[in-house]
């Protein structure tokens, strides 16, 4: 093979890795703001959505719960975990506005499943289970998980017609009940992709990211290699909608698949930030000066000729600082974004052979990653670690915590992480879903 | 199996009672002093022309035994019907500044602006049920109301004549209340809330549900003008809202 072709076989291999890359909403920064119960103390558990790998433990896609408060005797141990049974591809969760229910998807199966984590928080358990999305909405590959009053909105990544990236997003109440549909905008420059969900309530703003399709995300990767034309079809695009009456405004041009976004919590800013997947970059999203939306690229992450693959950001709660982890060095990267004009890189780890998510605590002292990208796009042999590692933070180095060895425990692969907390106890156990199950 | 709705832990251990709702502070209330101080009210955006938007059927709103003012017990389906419908959970010992109060001022700008409209005054209720029944009985909701109940506006102060009672209505509407472990096991336990208001068509259909961070009241009045707008539809199918002239 010619230089150039296995360099171009690389880039398509790191571009279709990402096309498996759907991290977001990890850390507490990054909950829906309808979510008025963030935990800003000390979180005392991890909850892990980890894919099942055949032949290790049960084989199935489990919640794995951790316990994280330092001052448990279960500190960094396993505590809890409850298969779901079979596999699915795993990838996504949210909490309900209430944080009394975790909704977690499968990008392959398309199923919801509802987890109780409000009646004991230790110890969350199935109640419910939404099997019916493709046929109900037309809409496949439900992955960002975002909580809205008393109810959630479901991004989609793809169709159940063609499987493309044309999608759309789901809303539910609460009870898991559908509620009505909103499709991705095709027009006005739209081409119909979703990804990632947030809102600027203040600003009466939703906005959306864009990836690529179930065709895409779920082909093996010497047929996605193989076909250039597959290879096109990624998201260039961010949406403004009006939150109100859930109707897009402006498409914004963002090439190169912008994923996570996260709002500025700081008051008074009103800007978001991205990260495009294939290009490497950190986008803006703010006004101009006549309160016109628009982006704009701000800066680099890494040397995109050494293709780093931005796989998850994770944003300060005052806005002034960026994690962003990139898979295929294994690196975490910190930005000042004191400027957010002017991202500014002032440190860098490899915090694991292969990472993928990353999460921290309200108050930035505490980071957690995970490991796991995508089963089929995970790396391989001794690169292939799987595990979640807290490290502490004090503001010039991550110091290393607690590690769980997703492997070693038969756990599966490690992917999306939230937070969970004893003062999230319900007070009533016979919750809304507890009788759906 | 539902549990019997007594019999969960949360009534029955000790300094667990909904009266215990009066120490409730916020869960995330360490050092967040932002909390303390009056939350903005007003929009930072223009809302919606009425009448262009939809508004979804979310769900039914639940019923169940209520206690007005005037100590008479009654089904609160008969305050959730026949009416657009505002309602809000409280309880009147609630002092976190983005919870209660927040619903009470918003309640207050929300009345004003219907009482100076004819076309919704005699269209819309306003509803403050609380989920404090040993506290808030109906003589203190009496006077948790004030002048509010005697203003011209049908603005209801309900309670609920039990915990019995009222559990069906949380659980119906899918209002949580926390019991944050906050110190060890000689330290009284807390209760806390999301606070959500709920606005409910004529049929009794939740088609908004508004909580700290999106509660406007120009926002509430241009939805509450939207289902006034709207034409009939089945209950439980997609609603366009027609604009009138």
């Amino acid at each position: 093979m010619r230089p150039h072709s296995i360099r171009g076989f690389l880039v398509a291999l790191v571009l279709l890795a990402l096309a498996w890359t759907a991290p977001a909403l990890a850390d507490e920064t990054c909950n829906s703001p309808y979510m008025g119960n963030l935990i800003k103390a000390q979180e005392d558990y991890v909850y892990v959505w980890t894919l099942g790998v055949k032949g290790v433990g049960d084989g199935s896609d489990k919640l794995v719960t951790i316990d994280a408060n330092p001052s448990s005797a279960r500190y960094g141990k396993v505590i809890h975990k409850v298969s779901v049974g079979g596999r699915g591809e795993a990838h996504h969760m949210g909490f309900t506005d209430d944080r009394r229910f975790l909704w977690a998807g499968g990008l392959d199966d398309s199923r919801i499943v509802v987890f109780d984590v409000g009646t004991d928080p230790a110890r969350p358990r199935i109640v419910k289970r939404i099997t019916d999305m493709p046929k109900r909405t037309g809409y496949v590959g439900p992955h960002t998980f975002y909580a809205l009053p008393g109810r959630m909105l479901v991004q989609g990544l793809s169709n159940g017609k063609d499987k493309g990236g044309v999608t759309g997003m789901a809303l539910y109440s609460n009870q898991g009940e559908l509620v009505t549909t909103y499709a991705m905008p095709t027009t006005e420059g739209g081409d119909g992709y979703g990804y990632d969900i947030a809102i600027n309530p203040r600003k009466n703003v939703l906005l959306t990211s864009s990836f690529t399709g179930w065709n895409n995300y779920m082909m093996e990767l010497g047929k996605l290699v193989a076909n250039p034309e597959a290879m096109k079809r990624f998201g260039n695009t961010m949406v403004i909608w009006d939150l109100k009456a859930f109707t897009p405004k402006k498409v914004l041009a963002v090439p190169g698949a912008p994923l996570e976004i996260r709002w500025s919590l700081k008051e008074g800013d009103n800007w978001a930030i991205t990260a495009t997947a294939l290009t490497s970059k950190l986008w803006l999203v703010k006004p101009d000066a006549n309160g016109e939306w628009q982006a704009k690229e701000v800066a680099t992450i890494g040397d995109p000729a050494k293709i780093p693959l931005p796989v998850d950001i994770s944003i300060r709660n005052d806005g002034t600082g960026l994690w962003v982890n990139t898979f295929m060095d294994g690196k975490t990267r910190y930005f000042d974004l004191s400027n957010p004009e002017q991202p500014r890189q002032t440190y860098e780890k490899v915090t694991g052979k292969q990472v993928n998510m990353i999460s921290q605590s309200w108050d930035g002292t505490r980071v957690y990653i995970s490991s796991s990208l995508l089963a089929n796009w995970d790396k391989a042999g001794a690169d292939n670690e799987q595990f979640v590692r807290a490290f502490k933070w004090d503001g010039k180095e991550l110091i290393p915590a607690f590690e769980v060895d997703f492997n070693k425990e038969k756990l599966g692969r490690a992917h999306h992480m939230k937070f969970g907390s004893r003062a999230m106890k319900a007070a009533y156990p016979d919750a809304p879903l507890a009788s759906a199950r | 199996m539902p549990r019997p709705l007594l019999h969960t832990a949360a009534w029955l251990v000790g300094g667990l009672t909904l009266g215990g709702l009066a120490l409730a502070g916020p869960v995330w209330g360490h050092g967040d002093e932002a909390r303390d101080q009056p939350p903005p009210v007003k929009a930072d955006f223009t809302p919606p022309v009425p009448g262009t938007y939809t508004l979804h059927p979310i769900m039914r709103a639940p019923s169940g035994l209520v206690v007005g003012l005037d100590r008479r017990a009654r089904p609160l389906a008969e305050l959730t019907t026949g009416k657009i419908t505002l309602l809000s959970f409280v309880y009147t010992r609630c002092r976190d500044a983005w919870g209660c109060p927040l619903a009470y001022r918003v309640f207050d700008a929300v009345g004003t602006a219907i009482e100076r409209s004819p076309a919704l005054r005699s269209r819309v209720r306003l509803v403050t049920l609380s989920f404090d029944p040993r506290h808030d009985t109906p003589a203190v909701m009496r006077q948790y109301a004030g002048e509010q109940s005697t203003r011209g506006l049908d603005w209801r102060f309900l309670t609920t004549p039990s915990e019995h009672a009222l559990l069906p209505l949380l659980r119906g509407f899918g209002q949580d209340v926390r019991a944050p472990v906050t110190g060890g096991p000689d330290e009284p336990e807390q209760l806390t809330h999301t606070l959500k208001v709920f606005l409910i068509d004529p049929r009794g259909v939740v088609r908004e549900i508004y909580s700290t961070a999106y509660l406007y009241p120009e926002v509430v009045v241009a939805d509450i003008e939207t289902l006034r707008l709207e034409r009939a539809a089945p209950v439980g199918g997609t609603v366009r809202a027609r604009p009138t002239r």
